[in-house]
């Protein structure tokens, strides 16, 4: 493996209470700390959070409608895959969708959990359990490997991102700037004949 | 404020100075690294610290600026070296990323003990910027302390370098403990934290952390003794980078 960065972890962020946690991207991080952290300096500038996961990228197994679909023979029971008398416990992952082509700033968002002893079957298990008509993408990995922010962070780490209005374009009234420097410049009679 | 002696009002005139000036010039030194992180994701982790900084700077200046009347673009951009109240370690040249990491640890250290004082301080000037300081301060902290780790026990070659940066900053740490003439008068109303009591304080935080990341704290200290308007050569060096814009024409509003 010659790849020089750092492992790659993907980013869900909760913008309120009650609303799921959505893919808004990666950060690249030596550890889920770090990774915990490098989400929170790159995804929560600008946009309110309530909560971040990371989560490996190695750990989430995807799939899209039409790979399920060009696979047809998709089948819950891989335990051949597995030896015959081994012991596997049951956990219990983490299940994402995308159901909405219209978000442009996130991808798949968290729906539920279901138990299964690998990742096929937990695959397999939230196709059936979460079968939207309008799902594209499905997305599990197990609950474990999930690093999440906590309650007692939220002070540190996100509320002061809510107090920098500077950050927001809206701060900087750019419309009404500019009619302002129009109207310097070309004298407010015109500016009236204009409206 | 208006009731406040002459004595006791030039004493919280330098103390908040001296807040402002520490943040300023860190501020200055972290924005150094936009650009030059070591992996994109730090490059805007550091920027963001290198931010927060500059806006303490401003809330301690805005504060300075209702007690005085002076303008804070004015201090910061037309003041001599000899005028700024900020401690040696700050405007330290960056270095390598131990030294930055390093550095910034320790000031966030000491920065979090002092907050924590100041927020209960009976000076509404002083509690009220700490409070919302100390917010962010936690993650600083918490930021820098993850690197120090890492560093001080990741490879041969970090821990090397943090060991150096460790060398070379310890002896500046005492200076943001030394008990100063004219803001002794606030200690003794008990208006500001006594310095040295922060200074057992921020020891009991920072060595058991340092030597659990690796480093061996240098032995017999000799601290800088410096009043805080003394400073090296590289004060005025990053004076002459900060203020060049404003200066080269004084009268321009921005």
């Amino acid at each position: 493996m010659t790849d020089s960065q750092w492992p790659r972890f993907e980013v869900f962020l909760q913008d309120r209470e009650g609303h799921s946690h959505r893919n808004v991207g990666t950060v690249h991080a030596s550890d889920s700390e770090l990774a915990l952290q490098n989400a929170r300096d790159v995804f929560v500038r600008r946009p309110s959070c309530q909560s971040l996961w990371v989560v490996p990228a190695t750990a989430i197994y995807a799939l899209t409608k039409q790979e399920i679909r060009e696979n047809a023979g998709l089948s819950a029971d891989d335990s051949e895959q597995q030896p015959k008398n081994a012991d596997l416990d049951v956990k219990s992952y983490l299940v994402f969708q995308k159901r909405n082509q219209r978000r442009t700033m996130s991808y798949v968002e968290y729906v539920g959990r279901v138990d299964a002893a690998t990742p096929g079957q937990a695959m397999a298990g939230a196709i059936t359990a979460f079968d939207d008509p309008s799902s594209t993408v499905w997305w599990v990995c197990p609950a474990s490997v999930v690093a999440r922010s906590t309650v007692d962070d939220v002070e540190s780490m996100f509320t002061p991102a809510t107090e920098k209005a500077y950050r927001m374009p809206q701060h900087y009234r750019i419309i009404q700037q500019m009619l302002e420097a129009k109207s310097r410049l070309l004298g407010k009679a015109d500016i009236e004949q204009d409206a | 404020m208006d009731d406040l002696n002459k004595e006791t009002h030039t004493a919280i005139a330098h103390y908040l100075t001296a807040l402002a000036d520490d943040e300023l010039v860190l501020a200055h030194r972290d924005s150094e690294w936009t650009g030059h992180a070591p992996i994109l994701e730090e490059d805007i982790a550091f920027s963001n610290i290198a931010q927060d900084e500059m806006g303490h700077a401003l809330l301690w200046y805005n504060q300075l600026s209702g007690l005085t009347g002076l303008d804070p673009d004015r201090l910061v951009f037309f003041r001599e070296a000899s005028e700024f109240r900020n401690v040696q370690m700050v405007e330290l040249p960056k270095g390598d990323w131990a030294f930055t990491i390093l550095r910034q640890y320790l000031f966030d250290a000491y920065e979090l003990v002092q907050l924590k004082w100041l927020e209960r301080s009976p000076l509404p000037i002083l509690a009220d910027p700490a409070a919302k300081i100390r917010r962010e301060e936690i993650y600083h902290f918490r930021h820098t302390g993850a690197w120090t780790q890492r560093l001080g026990m990741g490879t041969g070659e970090s821990n090397r370098r943090m060991q150096r940066a460790l060398d070379e900053l310890w002896p500046f740490a005492g200076q943001l403990f030394s008990r100063n003439e004219s803001t002794w008068p606030l200690v003794i109303a008990g208006t500001i934290p006594d310095p040295v009591d922060q200074w057992s304080e921020w020891q009991t935080l920072v060595v058991p952390f340092l030597t659990g990341s690796g480093l061996k704290l240098p032995g017999e200290i000799n601290s800088i003794a410096a009043e805080r308007t003394h400073h090296t050569d590289h004060l005025s060096d990053l004076l002459l980078d900060l203020q060049e814009v404003a200066r080269s024409d004084p009268e321009a509003s921005w």
